[in-house]
């Protein structure tokens, strides 16, 4: 009995881990009541290593080495491309709406747009909502109060490497499909477009400030 | 030659090589041979260009649903309402709707009138109510809609319309695009400019979506006026917006108008209509 398991452990050639496992389903029939109540750690006799489908679903070897990054690293800006002659660099689609499913689904028509042009989006984000109180004069006294609550959401998409010759059938396309409501804008990506997006941090500031 | 390719075919693959240099070598004292007819032929243009414009005004307001689309919008919208949870109005409304029931029922124990809002979520309703009723809407179907009056910008506020000129080109008078020949020195783009300045005089402001031509329609001359440098004419369409402005009123009310892509075949001939067609893209 033992033999023969220590046959399966060792991985043998085909004809042995046949016989090997014939055996083993024998055993396995009588053992099972004890098998099943420990763990399967415990046991000794575990078939799939010797199998030859041992490994089947590994995968992270494949993938490209990532190295782990620290958090104060991670947000660094992208490169941003200049456009040569023929080819612009990085636009910012800007969509500013009152209504935040108008300006989120036309968001992603314009990004399943490009991507079914073949143009290249670098990132498809949202700006931080600006709310607006608005306030009117009441018609009896001369006091202001809050008439409404207006919420302001914009998205952006970038893209890159728009051709020159292709740029004024994409602009129409995205015009004449543009919604009511919504405000659209197409600008150059520039460094104040990314700062704007991150957070001031008061108390660094104020610490280097100190500093210098 | 002849002798070379016999020989070289069995081979296969490789010929391509000791081909080329044969042809390069017997094709050389050629090209010398007919080197004054080819320089000549390409010094003189023979064709004409024109740039050409095509000032669009982009609609205002967006088209009407069709049948389908009305009746899935609103169940759409049906489903959106009955799955969504109350706003904070809804909620204070209904808080407010069984603090009074309450108080009537309880009318006759307490008489406090302490914590209530001075404003009511129902008065807030209904002044709101009284400010959207108050509220007009501009036309959608507009004056110049009802008397067909081609030549104002105020038509069919929902689609795109075009601006053709009537100009005497030959000895026709034809309904086109605005378009003005090209100048040596310049680019196409600018001629279309050009051409836009001296329609309007500086009333209009448009804009370009970019340099490169969105439209080419070439065609010849009647043989008779066929010259050694010119065939024909090649007529390249530039698109542009319309920001601002319009054509001066007073002059010529009968040689320009403002069309929809649908009215556009009563205008152009058919040659010229299939190629303005073909870069125009709403409906």
């Amino acid at each position: 009995m033992r033999a023969a398991l220590g046959k399966v452990l060792c991985l043998g050639k085909e004809m042995f881990l046949k016989r090997a496992f014939a055996l083993s389903r024998v055993t396995a029939a009588r053992e099972s009541p004890t098998c099943a109540v420990g763990s399967t750690l415990l046991s000794c006799n575990r078939h799939y290593r010797s199998q030859p489908t041992h490994g089947i679903g590994r995968f992270r070897h494949l993938l490209p080495l990532e190295l782990s990054k620290r958090k104060r690293d991670r947000i660094r800006m992208k490169e941003i491309s200049a456009g040569s002659d023929h080819a612009y660099g990085d636009l910012n689609i800007q969509m500013t709406a009152y209504d935040m499913c108008l300006v989120e689904h036309f968001a992603q028509y314009v990004h399943k747009l490009c991507n079914r042009f073949s143009i290249r989006v670098i990132e498809s984000y949202a700006m931080p909502t600006k709310t607006t109180e608005v306030m009117v004069m009441q018609e009896q006294g001369s006091r202001l109060y809050l008439d409404a609550v207006l919420t302001t959401h914009q998205r952006v998409v970038q893209i890159s490497g728009l051709s020159s010759t292709f740029a004024p059938v994409l602009l129409e396309v995205i015009q004449s499909n543009q919604p009511e409501g919504v405000h659209l804008s197409v600008k150059e990506h520039t460094e104040a477009d990314f700062k704007v997006r991150l957070k001031a941090r008061p108390e660094l500031e104020e610490l280097m400030a100190q500093m210098s | 030659m002849a002798l070379w390719c016999g020989a070289l075919w069995p081979m296969g693959g490789k010929m391509a090589a000791p081909m080329q240099r044969a042809l390069c070598g017997a094709a050389v004292p050629w090209r010398w041979a007919l080197g004054p007819r080819w320089l000549a032929a390409a010094a003189a243009p023979r064709w004409r260009l024109v740039g050409a414009l095509c000032l669009q005004r982009p609609p205002s307001i967006t088209q009407a649903l069709s049948p389908e689309q009305e009746e899935m919008a609103q169940l759409v919208h049906q489903i959106e309402v009955e799955k969504s949870n109350f706003s904070d109005h809804e909620i204070r409304r209904l808080a407010e709707e069984e603090q009074l029931r309450k108080m009537k029922d309880n009318i006759q124990d307490e008489e406090a009138d302490s914590g209530q809002a001075i404003v009511l979520a129902q008065d807030l309703e209904d002044a709101w109510e009284q400010k959207f009723q108050q509220f007009k809407a501009g036309p959608r179907i507009t004056d110049a809609d009802k008397c067909n009056d081609r030549t104002s910008l105020n038509r069919k506020l929902d689609r795109n319309l075009m601006l053709l000129v009537k100009e005497k080109v030959g000895n026709q008078e034809l309904w086109l695009l605005p378009q003005a020949e090209w100048q040596a020195g310049e680019t196409l783009r600018s001629t279309a400019e050009r051409a836009l300045a001296t329609l309007s005089g500086n009333c209009i402001q448009a804009k370009f979506l970019g340099n490169a031509p969105c439209g080419l329609y070439k065609y010849k001359f009647p043989r008779a006026l066929r010259t050694e440098g010119s065939v024909g004419a090649k007529i390249f369409f530039f698109k542009a917006l319309l920001q601002s402005g319009d054509l001066p009123q007073a002059e010529r009310k009968e040689d320009y108008v403002w069309v929809s892509r649908g009215e556009l075949g009563d205008y152009l001939k058919p040659d010229y209509l299939t190629q303005v067609n073909r870069f125009l893209m709403d409906q």
